[in-house]
């Protein structure tokens, strides 16, 4: 098992300019295009519609609503030039299709290139860990500004 | 009291434990009347390293990679055929799970599908 989802690393996968705490009320394919587009605007990403699309047939496969509040789009695309993650959240939930029927209230998205498998399985694994503790996920709940974010992924992935 | 039964399988899809796969081997922990935990197999065999199998986050979080083994341990009145299941599951090359688990997973790909695509 590769673990390369280090406390550092946290500040070059996810950027203040990845998190948004000011999403708008739409559907899932509506967050998912929320969440690339931070990536688009942060200069992560080179081709749009190619990671749309690897992220839509990645939802098409199963869903990533992976149960307790949380969903995570992911993708391997070289329409990403390096491993990016993006965070939002839904104050009132999104449908993400969860076996648990637990509308997503966390959203992260994950974007690597094709290259990246172990990287890409090691971030979503890392992050999955993390979000497994309650106390992790109050306080993205109650996180006041994308750097208040960062610091609790920081803290979570120690 | 239910016997305990454990397993060590080797994961067989190219990417791992996780998306298709692990949706596959989560609705089968949860088809089942059997507790169902699981952990590397590479731990020693510590108990405490085990985590309930029943949600796709617990799944997702343990990072299993192609060829890896993982140790299975379930406690139940049908332990034995579920072990069976999870196993032809960690077994099957991913692009041979079509078809499979209609159920979540069908109803998912439409959420994403059907709008503006």
């Amino acid at each position: 098992m590769t673990d390369t989802l280090t406390q550092n690393r946290i500040e070059t996968l996810a950027p203040t300019e990845h998190i948004s705490l000011e999403p708008p009320t739409t559907d899932k394919r509506g967050y998912i295009e929320f969440l690339l587009d931070l990536l688009v605007d942060a200069g992560r990403v080179d081709d749009r519609e190619t990671a749309l699309q690897a992220l839509l047939a990645r939802e098409e496969e199963t869903t990533t609503g992976v149960g307790m509040g949380i969903g995570i789009p992911h993708a391997q695309t070289d329409a990403v030039t390096e491993p990016s993650v993006a965070f939002t959240r839904s104050d009132d939930g999104v449908d993400f299709g969860a076996m648990d029927d637990e509308p997503a209230r966390l959203l992260f998205m994950i974007l690597v290139p094709e290259s990246g498998a172990d990287d890409h399985l090691a971030i979503l694994s890392t992050l999955s860990r993390a979000l497994m503790h309650d106390e992790v996920r109050e306080e993205l709940y109650d996180a006041e500004t994308p750097a208040d974010v960062q610091t609790v992924l920081k803290e979570a992935v120690a | 009291m239910s016997s305990e039964l454990e397993r060590v399988v080797t994961v067989v899809p190219e990417a791992g434990l996780h998306a298709r796969p692990a949706a596959a081997f989560v609705e089968t922990v949860n088809d089942s009347d059997s507790d169902i935990q699981i952990a590397h197999a590479t731990d020693d065999d510590d108990d405490t390293d085990l985590t309930p199998a029943a949600s796709m986050i617990a799944v997702t979080s343990l990072g299993v990679e192609h060829g890896e083994e993982i140790r299975i341990v379930a406690d139940g009145p049908n332990a034995e055929a579920t072990l069976d299941e999870l196993e032809r599951v960690l077994t099957t090359p991913e692009d041979e799970l079509d078809g499979e688990n209609a159920t979540a997973t069908d109803t998912d790909a439409d959420a994403t599908t059907d709008t503006n695509a």
